[in-house]
């Protein structure tokens, strides 16, 4: 049996773009929840509005497609109605740090048994590319058409700061590496936050001198940077690339958690 | 086993081309039924999926299939099995 034996084939092939990360991310979770050996009658994925958010219209498992940015809050409800489901949280960056952001961090704070992907494509992808919470300085979007100028959102940094039990990030580039991150935050009690910076060739690609898919999976793999290797030349004082993106497990600790079956 | 492509939902974004250790897959070149430019499978009894996976008894790789964004790479079993003549290139 293989993660593909967990979508829904009469739906496929889904609604996103040719070359969107989404695909990926769910591939690589579904393997995790796969590989975690999980019933499939026993789990629940939630999702609230945005590209990513169709994700759990196209696995064979119970799901919930909620309103834009509440994913979070109606995972809680699930998961507190019933502790001895399973419950994975799929996010887009719009739907969690801009609308749900009070719901994230709060969710962060109770630290709930849930694991949360967040695909985060730096835009709003689905409504036609505006900037979003998480598009980084400079670049070009919908509403930022000469270079976003606010400064973005480190989705992580919030997460370690409001108490989430695991958090890491990962790039729709390394699927082994992001397999294994999902399935040890499935395995850690108490949220497990997992950012995956994912590609949007149609939205953000294009405005962004990465208009080929491959130029974008090219971008992941020379611009992302381990987290050790990150704190090694931090702690040198040696100058690090003001565009990396540091990949690797965050924290991972065991605070006491909510909605843990005892 | 045998790698393919599922013509009904490859969009033709070509991350397989770039992904795979063995260069199986190349961009394609002509035009499906839907538009679509399949990437075209270039010897691809090389994959080790394809050799070893009875073998061991798990999938192996698979980084093709992980990656494709539109779940149309996968395996089907060949039934009688036909052992193709293989050369590896290291």
């Amino acid at each position: 049996m293989s993660f593909a034996d967990w979508l829904r084939a009469d739906r496929l092939p889904h609604i996103w773009c040719s070359g969107c990360s989404n695909g990926t991310i769910l591939n690589c979770t579904l393997a995790a929840v796969e590989a975690e050996g999980w019933d499939p009658d026993r789990t629940v994925f939630v999702s609230g509005i945005g590209c990513s958010s169709r994700a759990p219209g196209y696995i064979s498992t119970d799901s919930l497609h909620t309103t834009h940015g509440r994913a979070l809050a109606f995972a809680t409800g699930v998961k507190l109605a019933d502790p001895s489901l399973n419950v994975v949280v799929f996010t887009g960056d719009g739907d969690l740090a801009a609308i749900g952001g009070n719901h994230f961090i709060h969710a962060c704070r109770r630290n709930i048994d849930l694991t949360v992907v967040c695909m985060n494509n730096l835009i709003y992808g689905m409504t036609g590319g505006q900037g979003s919470p998480t598009t980084p300085i400079g670049a070009l979007s919908t509403t930022t058409p000469y270079g976003a100028s606010e400064p973005a959102f480190d989705l992580v940094a919030l997460a370690v700061a409001a108490g989430a039990n695991h958090v890491a990030r990962w790039t729709a580039y390394h699927v082994r590496e992001l397999e294994r991150a999902v399935q040890t935050g499935l395995e850690t009690p108490g949220l497990s936050f997992i950012e995956v910076r994912a590609g949007c060739p149609t939205n953000y690609g294009r405005k962004n001198r990465l208009r080929e898919v491959t130029d974008l999976a090219e971008y992941f793999r020379t611009k992302s940077m381990l987290k050790a290797k990150f704190d090694r030349l931090v702690a040198e004082g040696r100058p690090v690339p003001s565009d990396a993106i540091v990949v690797g497990e965050f924290v991972r600790r065991s605070n006491p958690a909510m909605g843990v079956v005892p | 086993m045998k790698l393919v492509i599922d013509e009904n939902r490859c969009k033709g974004c070509n991350l397989c081309t770039l992904v795979c250790p063995y260069r199986i897959f190349r961009p394609g070149t002509r035009a499906n039924r839907k538009g679509v430019l399949v990437p075209e499978l270039d010897r691809p009894e090389r994959c080790t999926n394809c050799r070893l996976q009875g073998l061991y008894g798990r999938t192996l790789c698979g980084v093709c299939q992980l990656t494709c964004p539109d779940q149309a790479i996968g395996w089907v079993r060949e039934r009688p099995y036909e052992p193709a003549k293989i050369e590896v290139e290291y």
